[in-house]
């Protein structure tokens, strides 16, 4: 009896530990004080967040929720508002932010979405979110397919791969002149889709190109690191995790490999990938180098520590969603799907914590959306390339 | 022929991890008949271990003790650790369900797996923690011959390998542990009729399969850098292939499947392409299991009718 009475125990805290990592949605209600006015007391409502919080990119996952809770609780106080956040795990599963985005959608209470992180995950949840006209925006899908009317519902707040792509591509042509180059896919939707969009253009170019792929899931890098030829000189990584990135340039120095590696968007993470002499371009700007942004990078460290870029636009696209329910609320009225999406299609922000303009196309895409290019010191240091 | 000698380096050493995770597969499947989809889960524990040791001992830049003596610290504590878990695993999640049908435990281990994975996530945070070795063992401190590099950490990972898998063999061929382990694993009720101690072999396959796992997880962490609470997964996937390939249940098979798994793997991404790696690594692995069912050293079960 007293054994069943043990498993009995340690079953129920494996459900209980397995269910804080499920799909489950769980509610964080980050609503500030009420400052006691009668319209604060009508501006309650909920949103949800849809992100990789645990899984192979929890890393990137954590940043963005840490944001979007740090944006509705700046809001909340500025606003007036009672804005809750409803967190959704999607692991970066197309599979499981569908389920997360069931639940969202039968929830009454949410009027809008923050999210989800991945290309793939928008243009499975995309179909749903119309129909029950959810207003979602995303601070990292980049696929072009995305805005291609689809999703009526679908925002950005980042570019696109069309933009990314050839102007990385035309970059490292233009200032790196590669004979040849290796280019590695991590057999994700964002990063063959830029991987897509850069190959055209390197071949245009007359440059010979080594296209490999390994998962996301690897690391070790070794095998393919003895493959770069001395003719190859740059590594192109559109990758999402910094630290596989910092193993294949470690792999790189101990086979003696001399090629500059050209990174993306999760590569930019200063404590982590240190390669000196790398780029990484990035859909985000390093906030701390934004003098406009120094209280929110400042509260950010002090409350979650370090972060890269993949939290700053998940700021940008909470904060767009906070202010439309609190226009929809000083308007007299009370939010639901409906105002809050035609709300966030007038978005017109003359600046925002991304250090530009934040408005949408018909489409939903960011209009004159850009990105930023680093390159890594001889410290570790990220130096910001002028465009 | 550099190219040739530097991937097959490169495939030794990785598949020598493998190897080494897929010996405790092995031998747990060996004695209980039970696929522990959770070992993948105690490297990864393993590879923590190992991390939180480095900063113990004040970070990877500035290790505060000799380095030699650091890593006989973490190997030792990884082991220890790592191996107690997997008795504690056995003794309360396996050992009740020891009557139960097959499908129990096999279920309780997935459930172990998942609780291993989250409970990690929640103790330490989704993000990737990095070893640093090359702060402590410099790169250049390996061998060069021509434009061929092994460098230390794939030297100490090769030794450390092949010293663990032929003791681990000698034991099981050459001590009393080792014949009571074979008894058990031919015969659990007959064992147990001629007074050996059952619980306590069974108690012993796991702390010595998963102490494996552990000292692997912390070479893992010395190779790639990296830990996170999904590495589990992965190594797991190759261990279980290597053990099935070998022949599950074979201690030899373990460490030929791990090693052909490793040194497959940098061939094909090395002369054709990292793309079509797993799909024609594993290709081959189910021509192999075609032809030979019961994996290349593995034995053809009698079944009684």
């Amino acid at each position: 009896m007293k054994g069943r009475l043990v498993i009995a125990a340690a079953a129920v805290g494996t459900l209980a530990v397995a269910g804080c990592s499920s799909s489950s949605s769980s509610s964080t209600s980050s609503a500030s004080s009420s400052s006691g006015s009668t319209s604060t007391k009508a501006c309650v409502t909920s949103i949800g967040f849809e992100g990789p919080i645990t899984g192979p990119v929890a890393s990137l996952g954590d940043e963005q929720l840490h944001f979007a809770e740090l944006a509705v609780s700046m809001d909340n106080a500025a606003n007036h508002t009672k804005i809750s956040l409803v967190q959704g795990d999607t692991q970066l599963q197309p599979a499981q932010a569908v389920t997360v985005t069931q639940q969202f959608t039968s929830n009454s209470s949410i009027v809008a979405v923050v999210g989800p992180a991945g290309s793939q995950e928008v243009e499975a949840v995309g179909s749903d979110m119309a129909r029950a006209g959810m207003a979602f925006i995303s601070g990292s899908a980049t696929a072009v397919a995305l805005t291609s009317g689809s999703y009526p519902t679908f925002f950005r707040v980042v570019s696109k791969d069309s933009v990314q792509g050839p102007q990385d591509a035309n970059y490292i042509i233009n200032t790196l002149h590669p004979k040849a180059l290796m280019i590695v896919d991590d057999q994700e939707a964002y990063s063959t889709g830029l991987v897509s969009a850069m190959l055209p253009i390197f071949q245009k170019a007359g440059i010979k190109v080594d296209h490999e792929s390994v998962s996301q899931k690897v690391t070790d890098f070794s095998s393919l690191v003895a493959k770069i030829t001395p003719a190859e000189s740059v590594v192109v990584l559109p990758w999402q995790i910094a630290a596989n990135a910092q193993q294949f340039g470690r792999d790189m120095a101990q086979e003696h490999k001399s090629a500059v590696i050209f990174g993306t968007d999760g590569l930019f993470s200063p404590g982590t990938f240190t390669i000196s002499g790398s780029y990484v371009s990035s859909f985000g700007p390093d906030i701390t180098a934004i003098p406009a942004d120094a209280a929110i990078a400042q509260a950010a460290q002090a409350k979650y520590g370090s972060f890269g870029t993949f939290g700053p636009p998940v700021f940008a696209a909470t904060h767009v969603i906070d202010e439309a329910i609190a226009s929809v609320c000083k308007a007299g009225q009370t939010p639901n799907r409906s105002n809050v999406l035609a709300a966030i299609k007038q978005t017109n922000e003359s600046t925002s914590i991304l250090g530009q303009p934040i408005s949408f196309d018909s489409h939903g895409d960011l209009v004159n959306g850009k990105f930023f290019l680093f390159k890594i010191g001889s410290s570790g240091k990220y130096q910001l390339i002028p465009s | 022929m550099a190219f040739f000698f530097q991937e097959l380096v490169n495939g030794i050493t990785t598949g020598a991890l493998y190897a080494l995770v897929a010996l405790g597969f092995s031998m747990v499947y060996g004695v209980l008949k039970l696929l522990n989809f959770a070992h993948g889960d105690l490297y990864m524990v393993g590879a923590y271990i190992g991390f939180f040791i480095i900063q113990f001992f004040g970070g990877a830049a500035h290790v505060s003790i000799p380095v030699p003596l650091l890593l006989v610290i973490m190997f030792v504590l990884a082991a220890g650790l790592v191996g107690g878990l997997g008795v504690a695993m056995e003794r309360f999640a396996y050992r009740p369900l020891r009557d139960a049908p097959r499908i129990a435990p096999l279920i309780t281990a997935i459930g172990i797996s998942f609780f291993l994975e989250s409970s990690a996530l929640l103790l330490f945070g989704g993000q990737y923690r990095v070893y640093n070795t090359a702060e402590f063992i410099s790169l250049s401190s390996g061998i060069r011959i021509g434009s061929v590099t092994i460098d230390s950490v794939q030297i100490m990972v090769l030794v450390l390998g092949l010293v663990l898998m032929t003791g681990l063999q000698m034991l099981i061929k050459r001590t009393r542990l080792g014949r009571q382990m074979r008894a058990v694993a031919a015969d659990r009720e007959a064992a147990e009729m001629l007074g050996i101690n059952v619980n306590f072999v069974i108690a012993a396959t796991f702390f010595l399969g998963s102490a494996l796992a552990g000292i692997a997880g912390v070479m893992g962490g010395l190779l790639f850098n990296q830990v996170t609470s999904t590495i589990g997964f992965i190594a797991g996937l190759k261990a279980f292939t290597a053990s099935v390939v070998g022949g599950i249940g074979s201690i030899p098979g373990a460490m030929l499947g791990g090693l052909l798994i490793g040194v497959a793997e940098s061939f094909v991404t090395g002369y054709i392409s990292s793309t079509y790696t797993n799909l024609i690594v594993f290709g081959l692995l189910i021509v192999v299991m075609l032809v030979r069912p019961s994996g290349l050293l593995g034995q053809v079960q009698l079944q009684k009718v």
